[in-house]
C-alpha cells in the first residue's frame, strides 16, 4: 500500500499540495480531479521522487520509496514523449529493461502488446512513421509492459478517440485485476467514474472531496430525475421540491432539493398509469465537480 | 543501480553507434585524407620523371664519379659527351643541363623546361674534387687530403638542464604538431560536445526524460549519458589509431611518410601516450560540462546556445596552439598550460619540445583529472536539479542561478 501522509509542497510562495493524505491500495483504481494547477501533476512528481515534498511523507509498505522500488512503477507522463528517430522495437526494450525486464521477455511481451492494442504498425517501424493514436498506444505500452505494481497515469485518455480509451480502459482494469495500484488523472468525469474505485477532487493543492465514487455521489443525495411522461414542465416544477426543469430530448432533466421530492415527481407522473422512463440518481461526478469549484470559489 | 547504468550506457553507445551520423563523422576525415592523398599522388605522377638528364663535357673523370653518385644526387648522366651534340639535345629539350667542367670551374647551361638540378650537391662533389687535386700536388699525403677535404660537422642541440641532448623534431614539425593537437581536440570538443547537448535535450524536450526517470535516477542517466558518449570517443580514437598504423606501414616506402617520420624523430610512444590521455581527458571534462549545461535547454532549438560558452573555452587552446611554438616562455601561455580545458592542447606539445619537462607534464594532467572528478561530482547535483524543470530564462542566467544554488 502507498501512503501519502500530511503531504505539503510549495513553491516559494505558491502552495501546490497542502496536508494531503492518501492511500493507494492493491487491486484499487483511485482517480485523480482537480482544475488545471490543482496539485495533480505536483502529486504524481512527488510520488516519482522527481521532487521532495516540503513536509509530510510518502511510504510503500510503510518504507519510504527506494530506487529499486522505481523499477515497479509505470508511469505515463501527461505530455508524451517517444524517440522519434527510433523503432518501436528498440525503444520499448530499453524501457522494459530499465524496469528490470529481460530483452527477450520484452520482445514476446511486446509483440502481444501490440496486438492487444490494436496498433496499427510493426515493432521494426520508426515511431515518426505512427500515427499520433499508434504513437500513444505505444507509449502505453511502455509504461505498462514490465506489468508494474503501481502505475500512474496522467491523462492517460486524452488525444484517443472512444474505441482506443474502451482499450486502454480494459488494459487498466486488467492491471488492477491482477493486483497493481493505479493511481490516474483525467478531466473527463464519465471516465473516471467508469473506471475508479476510488475518487481524491482537489482544489488548488487542498483535497475537497475523497473516498469510493460512489459513495461520493450517494452523499449528494439521488436529486436528480430523468422523465419521459405527457406532464408538462410547467406542472413538473410546480410540484413541491422541484428546483429547476429542463428538457431534453423527449424528456426532462429536473434538480430536487431534497430526494423525497421524487415520490411527488412518480407519484404525479405515473397517475395515469405507465411511463417510458424514471430515472432517479445522484448527482454526476461532473456535476458534483462544477458544484464543488462553484463552492471553493 | 550499475544494471540500469550499465543499460544507459550500451543505449547510448549503440544508438549513436548504429546511426548512419556517427559513422559519417568517424570516416569523413579518413575519407578527406584519402581523397588528397590521391590527388597528391596522382598530380605527382602526372609531373612525369623528374629526375635531370645532365650531360657532363669536359673532365671525363669527374663525368665517371657523377655516374657513381647519380642515384644519391637523384640525376641521369647522359651518354653525350660531345659539346655540339649536347648543346643539340639542349635544344630538343631531351637534356635538363650540360656540366661543362674546367680546369678551376664549372659551368651548368639549362633550359626553361629543365628539371632541377641539385647545384649544391654537385658543387661539393666537385669542390672535393678540386681540393683533392690540389692536396696531391701540394704533396700532402692520402689521410691529409681526406682530412682536409672533410665537410665541418653542424649539429643542432637544444640543451637544458636535466633535460636529455635528444635534437628533437625540427621547429616545422614542432608547429605542426601543435596545431594538429589543438585542431584534432577541437574537433573532437565539438563533434561530441554537440552529440551529448543533443542527446539529453532530445530527451528532456520530448518529456522522455520524465519516463527514464520514473525507473532510473538522474545520476543513473547523467553517468550512463557521459560514459556511452566517451565509448564512442574511445571507438572513434581505437579506430584512427588502427587505420594509421595500417597506412602508415602500408606506405612505409613513401617519400612523404618517411620524412614526416624523420620530422617527428621526436615523438616517442610515452609521448603518444601521455598526448591521447591528456587529450581524452579534456573531452570528458567537456562532456561533462556540457551535461550539466544541456541539463538546462527546454527544446532542440536551444542546443547550439547551449554548446556556444563550450566552443569558446575550446577556442582557446586552439587559438595558443597555432602561437605557442614561437612564444613558449610568454608568462600567459604558461600559465595556460597548467589550467584544465585548455592545457591539454598546450602541455603536451611544451613536453615535445622540452620547453617542460616530465614533472610539469604530469602536474597539469593531474590537474585535469581532479578537476574532472570535481566537476563529475559537482555536475551530478546540478543535473538531478535542472533535468526535469522547465524555465523561460536564458541558458546563461539559469547556469549561473544553478551554480548559486549548487554552491
Amino acid at each position: 500500500m502507498i501512503q501519502l501522509t500530511n503531504l505539503n509542497k510549495t513553491f516559494g510562495q505558491k502552495i501546490a499540495v497542502s496536508n494531503m493524505n492518501m492511500s493507494l491500495t492493491e487491486g484499487k483504481v483511485m482517480g485523480l480531479i482537480g482544475q488545471n494547477g490543482a496539485g495533480k501533476t505536483t502529486t504524481f512528481r512527488m510520488l516519482l521522487n522527481f521532487i521532495k515534498p516540503t513536509s509530510g511523507s510518502i511510504t510503500w509498505n510503510d518504507q519510504p520509496i527506494t530506487q529499486s522500488d522505481k523499477r515497479n512503477i509505470g508511469f505515463l507522463p501527461e505530455e508524451r514523449g517517444l524517440y522519434q528517430k527510433r523503432t518501436v522495437e528498440e525503444q520499448i526494450l530499453y524501457f522494459a529493461e530499465l524496469h528490470g525486464m529481460s530483452r527477450s521477455d520484452a520482445r514476446v511481451a511486446l509483440k502481444d502488446w501490440m496486438k492487444r492494442l490494436d496498433v496499427v504498425g510493426k515493432i521494426t517501424d520508426k515511431v515518426q512513421s505512427l500515427s499520433k493514436g499508434n504513437a500513444q498506444k505505444v507509449q502505453m505500452i511502455a509504461s505498462l509492459i514490465f506489468e508494474p505494481k503501481l502505475l500512474i497515469l496522467d491523462e492517460p485518455f486524452s488525444g484517443l478517440d472512444p474505441v482506443n480509451t474502451s482499450l486502454m480502459m480494459n488494459e487498466i482494469l486488467r492491471l488492477r485485476d491482477n493486483g497493481a495500484m493505479i493511481i490516474f488523472s483525467s478531466h473527463d468525469m464519465n471516465n473516471v467514474t467508469k473506471i475508479s474505485d476510488d475518487l481524491t477532487m482537489l482544489k488548488r493543492g487542498k483535497i475537497v472531496l475523497q473516498g469510493p465514487v460512489q459513495s461520493i455521489r450517494e452523499k449528494f443525495g439521488r436529486t436528480r430525475v430523468y422523465v419521459e411522461s405527457p406532464i408538462s414542465g410547467n406542472e413538473l416544477a410546480s410540484i413541491d421540491g422541484v428546483n429547476s426543469v429542463v428538457p431534453r430530448g423527449v424528456g426532462y432533466d429536473l434538480i430536487l432539493s431534497d430526494e423525497a421530492a421524487g415520490h411527488r415527481v412518480f407519484d404525479l407522473v405515473t397517475k395515469d398509469g405507465y411511463i417510458p422512463a424514471f430515472s432517479q440518481q445522484p448527482p454526476t461526478l461532473d456535476d458534483i465537480f462544477r458544484q464543488e469549484v462553484a463552492i471553493h470559489d | 543501480m550499475t544494471n540500469q547504468l550499465f543499460i544507459v550506457i550500451k543505449d547510448t553507445f549503440l544508438s549513436h553507434f548504429k546511426s548512419r551520423g556517427y559513422w559519417m563523422l568517424v570516416l569523413s576525415p579518413l575519407i578527406f585524407i584519402a581523397c588528397a592523398g590521391a590527388i597528391f599522388f596522382g598530380i605527382t605522377k602526372m609531373q612525369g620523371n623528374t629526375t635531370p638528364n645532365i650531360a657532363v663535357i669536359g673532365n671525363q673523370e669527374i663525368r665517371r664519379i657523377l655516374v657513381k653518385s647519380e642515384k644519391e644526387l637523384d640525376i641521369h648522366v647522359s651518354k653525350l659527351t660531345n659539346r655540339q651534340k649536347a648543346n643539340r639535345a639542349l635544344q630538343n629539350e631531351k637534356l635538363d643541363g650540360i656540366l661543362t667542367v674546367n680546369d678551376d670551374s664549372a659551368t651548368i647551361t639549362t633550359q626553361p623546361k629543365s628539371n632541377q638540378i641539385p647545384k649544391e650537391e654537385i658543387t661539393a662533389i666537385l669542390g672535393n674534387l678540386s681540393r683533392s687535386k690540389k692536396a696531391t700536388s701540394y704533396g700532402l699525403t692520402a689521410e691529409q687530403t681526406a682530412d682536409l677535404v672533410q665537410n665541418f660537422n653542424l649539429k643542432t642541440v637544444v640543451k637544458q638542464a636535466t633535460k636529455s641532448n635528444r635534437t628533437g623534431n625540427s621547429e616545422t614539425a614542432n608547429q605542426l604538431l601543435a596545431s594538429a593537437i589543438g585542431i584534432i581536440t577541437m574537433v573532437i570538443v565539438m563533434w561530441y560536445t554537440s552529440m551529448i547537448a543533443n542527446a539529453i535535450a532530445n530527451e528532456k524536450s520530448s518529456r522522455i526524460m520524465e519516463i527514464l526517470l520514473a525507473a532510473t535516477s538522474a545520476r543513473v542517466q547523467y553517468f550512463g549519458k557521459i560514459i556511452g558518449i566517451f565509448g564512442l570517443v574511445l571507438t572513434h580514437l581505437i579506430i584512427y589509431v588502427v587505420t594509421s598504423f595500417a597506412g602508415f606501414n602500408f606506405f612505409k616506402d613513401n617519400s612523404f611518410v618517411k620524412i614526416l617520420s624523420t620530422n617527428l624523430s621526436g615523438v616517442t610512444l610515452s609521448f603518444v601516450i601521455y598526448a591521447v590521455i591528456f587529450i581524452l581527458v579534456a573531452v570528458a571534462l567537456y562532456l561533462v560540462l556540457t551535461s550539466m549545461i544541456a541539463s538546462l535547454i527546454n527544446d532542440n532549438a536551444q542546443v547550439q546556445q547551449a554548446i556556444q560558452p563550450i566552443s569558446m573555452i575550446a577556442m582557446i587552446g586552439y587559438f595558443f596552439s597555432f602561437i605557442m611554438t614561437q612564444m613558449p616562455n610568454n608568462l600567459l601561455i604558461r600559465i595556460l598550460s597548467y589550467v584544465p580545458f585548455i592545457s591539454q592542447t598546450m602541455m603536451p606539445v611544451r613536453l615535445v619540445t622540452d620547453t617542460e619537462g616530465w614533472p610539469a607534464a604530469i602536474i597539469a594532467l593531474l590537474l585535469a583529472i581532479v578537476t574532472l572528478f570535481l566537476l563529475l561530482w559537482f555536475g551530478q547535483g546540478m543535473y538531478a536539479k535542472n533535468v526535469l524543470s522547465y524555465s523561460d530564462e536564458s541558458i546563461m542566467k539559469q547556469l549561473t542561478a544553478s551554480f548559486r544554488k549548487n554552491k
